[in-house]
């Protein structure tokens, strides 16, 4: 028999060591900081992605014990995406890219912390003047900051096809618009992809074209003002041009839109900057052939509206580590790698920090270059951008605007009106209830 | 009159019952009845989803929903969808398994071909089908236009009656394969001496099957429509990632309409609601399938 060894342990004690390392390491984990961020985004793109991950490798090498882990949510998908990760309290640390009238719905339910730790992190003087003023929705309180600036209904149109057709203006009134597209629309060539389909594109586009017309869907005090010749100019103006998009047009989201001006199969577009980097990469024969330009209204006395959904970024009050969480946030405008994730889509995503607008690193980008009117007229359209969320300068924020996209509400007047042919009153009168309804909830 | 004394070893097996039979039932619970309980007690109340907060309404829910004509909409749709899915998978399943039932060449590579699109995942599935129906690069239009049967390239999934026959076809093609299986199966087990006694009878092609090879599959198939329907009524993904439930809710089965309720305008308590009247005519399927069932145990 052999004396055991205190330096050669038994089976029962390496078994026991075993246990007691594995019920421990979760603690030592947790003594060590070990933290994993999540950051939600909805734009994904291969490029975008790859910003995103020099952004988190330089943010894991100056915090080691923090991992960050991207995971992609979509335009169409956030809102059934938010609501379960809110109700389930599994929220991810970081937000970012969702348009502000989504952070004034969860904002309104205290459900994000205050941003003004991350701002003062960022530097309130570094951003363009008014930049955060959305997100003020309790005064002196930030529900979130943007990360960025778009302007989503830009006309883009091919010099080539017009020059081929005989036209020499830009169209600037409805009236304009419908001939253009009507004399540009053959040999497979659509005049425009508007979308017709129950989903949250056609409901935002379809708001440019009410206030296209001079109107708006609330008032300035949010009361439901959709019974009026604008909102019905509107419809009519998107049902004469149902016969210039593609057929498929009626389940167009943004994706599907873009590619069709992209690909040429629509002679017009109407999108953001991110036109410009799927042209040269997808279609750069046509590259020096689309311009941009604001979007027409009804005559020459309404004045151009941009929708600009302000990507956002912002951190659920229920998320775990909350200081890495908001050092992370303040991260993402670190210069090096935020003008990557803005190169990642030129033109697309604009920037908010004055300081970064005005760095010859940011300016000096090939599409930038290439196309710098484009972009200059872009960041004017933004700046000067609203959404439903903030109507016009005179209107209250509508902490309802999440739900009333997500509703589909306009979308499906624009689908009786234009594809069932329902009589107008009846949809009018239907959208109307169904707003306030959803006002009301 | 005295009560029985309990004969102690009886108590200890009937406490080793109990036990062996707990973790079935806690599982029973945790999985079946928590969820159906909490459905029917969210129903009850107006919750906002992302807090879980809200306040008891009782039946206001119910009585909305009554009046609603989306839900009355819906459920004509999910009747819609059931109906003309699980009769295509079955007129499409029975005539596959006939045909892979009989020698041919590669039957073995056609008998696992033919299992694929049940195997595919749906949101490839759909991928795939959405670029077959695309208006601008799909091939169905290209072909269709080639063939000059169309002028211009048609909607498929965006106007009515096309998204419901389009989706209906797609879950056609999708399920059909379980038809295939379950019936091949039975095929394969039906005595070769009934088809010669009904040939020497006098029965040709058409006679055989219908007196033969249908009654043989009778049982198989009451299971399989049973089954089918249970499963398509509850269908969500494919019909959600084909048409969203468009144009406008002409789509729209019941589950879209949960899932709307629930995560696109935050009512959970309207979205439970939606879910037990769901539940609820679901109970009838059952009750059928539970009888058919024990018809086809009982002893003839």
């Amino acid at each position: 028999m052999t004396q055991p060894s205190i330096f050669r342990p038994g089976r029962r004690a390496v078994l026991g060591g075993a246990i007691a390392a594995g019920l421990a390491a979760p603690t030592i984990g947790r003594a060590q900081g070990n933290v994993t961020l999540r950051w939600w985004s909805p734009q994904t793109a291969p490029a975008q992605r790859a910003a995103y991950m020099f952004q988190i490798r330089t943010f894991e090498e100056a915090n080691p014990s923090v991992r960050v882990a991207v995971e992609a949510t979509s335009d169409e998908g956030y809102p059934a995406q938010m609501a379960a990760a809110f109700a389930s309290g599994q929220v991810p640390s970081v937000v970012t890219h969702l348009p502000s009238f989504a952070l004034a719905t969860y904002w309104q339910n205290n459900l994000l912390e205050p941003f003004n730790d991350v701002i003062e992190m960022v530097g309130p003087q570094n951003y363009f003047e008014g930049a955060n003023r959305i997100y003020e929705i309790t005064p002196g309180q930030f529900a979130g900051t943007g990360i960025g600036g778009s302007a989503a209904n830009m006309m883009w149109l091919r010099r080539d096809l017009m020059q081929a057709a005989n036209i020499t203006e830009v169209p600037r009134t409805w009236d304009q618009l419908r001939d253009t597209c009507r004399r540009l629309q053959r040999g497979g060539v659509f005049g425009a992809p508007l979308p017709y389909a129950r989903n949250s594109m056609t409901s935002l586009i379809f708001i440019c074209f009410v206030h296209g017309a001079g109107g708006s869907i609330f008032t300035p005090d949010l009361q439901v003002n959709v019974d009026n010749d604008a909102f019905r100019n509107a419809l009519e103006f998107y049902r004469a041009m149902r016969e210039l998009c593609p057929p498929g047009a009626t389940g167009y989201s943004w994706g599907e839109s873009l590619t069709a001006f992209v690909s040429g199969a629509a002679a017009t577009g109407i999108y953001t900057g991110r036109v410009l980097a799927n042209v040269a990469a997808q279609n750069p024969r046509i590259a020096q052939h689309v311009t941009c330009h604001m979007y027409p209204t009804i005559s020459t006395n309404v004045p151009h509206w941009t929708f600009n959904d302000f990507p956002s970024v912002m951190i659920p009050r229920q998320a775990a580590n909350m200081p890495v969480a908001k050092r992370f946030a303040a991260h993402l405008f670190r210069a090096d790698g935020y003008i990557r994730q803005l190169h990642a889509a030129p033109g697309h995503v604009l920037p908010v920090l004055r300081t970064i607008y005005e760095m010859p690193e940011y300016q000096n980008n090939p599409i930038i270059e290439a196309n710098r009117p484009a972009v200059q007229l872009m960041s004017q359209a933004a700046a000067a951008g609203h959404n439903l969320g903030w109507e016009t300068t005179r209107h209250r924020p509508n902490v309802r605007a999440g739900q009333i996209i997500a509703s589909h509400v306009l979308a499906e007047a624009v689908q009786r009106f234009c594809l069932n042919n329902e009589p107008m009153a009846q949809v009018v009168s239907t959208t109307a209830q169904r707003l306030e309804q959803l006002m009301r909830a | 009159m005295t009560a029985r004394a309990v004969n102690p070893l009886d108590r200890r097996y009937a406490l080793l019952g109990v036990m062996l039979i707990a973790p079935a039932v806690l599982i029973f619970c945790a999985v079946i009845v928590y969820p159906l309980v909490s459905a029917l007690y969210l129903s009850l109340f107006r919750i906002f989803t992302p807090t879980l907060t809200g306040n008891f309404v009782g039946f206001a829910n119910y009585a909305e929903l009554m009046s609603s004509p989306e839900f009355w909409r819906s459920l004509l749709n999910t009747f819609i969808w059931t109906v003309f899915t699980l009769a295509l998978q079955i007129i499409f399943g029975v005539a596959a398994a006939l045909m892979l039932n009989q020698a041919m060449v590669f039957r073995s590579l056609a008998r696992s071909l033919i299992l694929f699109p049940y195997f595919v995942s749906t949101v490839v599935a759909v991928l795939v089908w959405r670029w077959l129906f695309n208006d601008l690069y799909g091939i169905l239009n290209h072909t269709l236009m080639w063939m000059g049967v169309l002028s211009m390239p048609l909607d498929w999934l965006g106007s009515m009656p096309n998204a419901m026959v389009s989706v209906v076809l797609v879950g056609a093609w999708k399920y059909f394969p379980f038809v295939v299986i379950a019936v091949l199966a039975r095929l394969q087990t039906i005595p070769e001496q009934l088809y010669e006694a009904a040939t020497i009878d006098g029965a040709g092609a058409w006679g055989r099957f219908w007196d033969v090879t249908l009654p043989q599959l009778r049982d198989v198939l009451i299971v399989v429509i049973l089954l089918r329907a249970i499963w398509d009524f509850k269908e969500f993904d494919l019909i959600y990632l084909l048409t969203g439930g468009g144009p406008i809710i002409a789509t729209q089965t019941l589950p879209l309409m949960v899932y709307k309720e629930a995560f696109g305008l935050n009512e959970m308590g309207r979205a439970s609601a939606v879910a037990v009247a769901m539940m609820l005519v679901m109970l009838v399927f059952m009750i059928v399938y539970f009888r058919a069932l024990r018809a086809r145990e009982e002893p003839r």
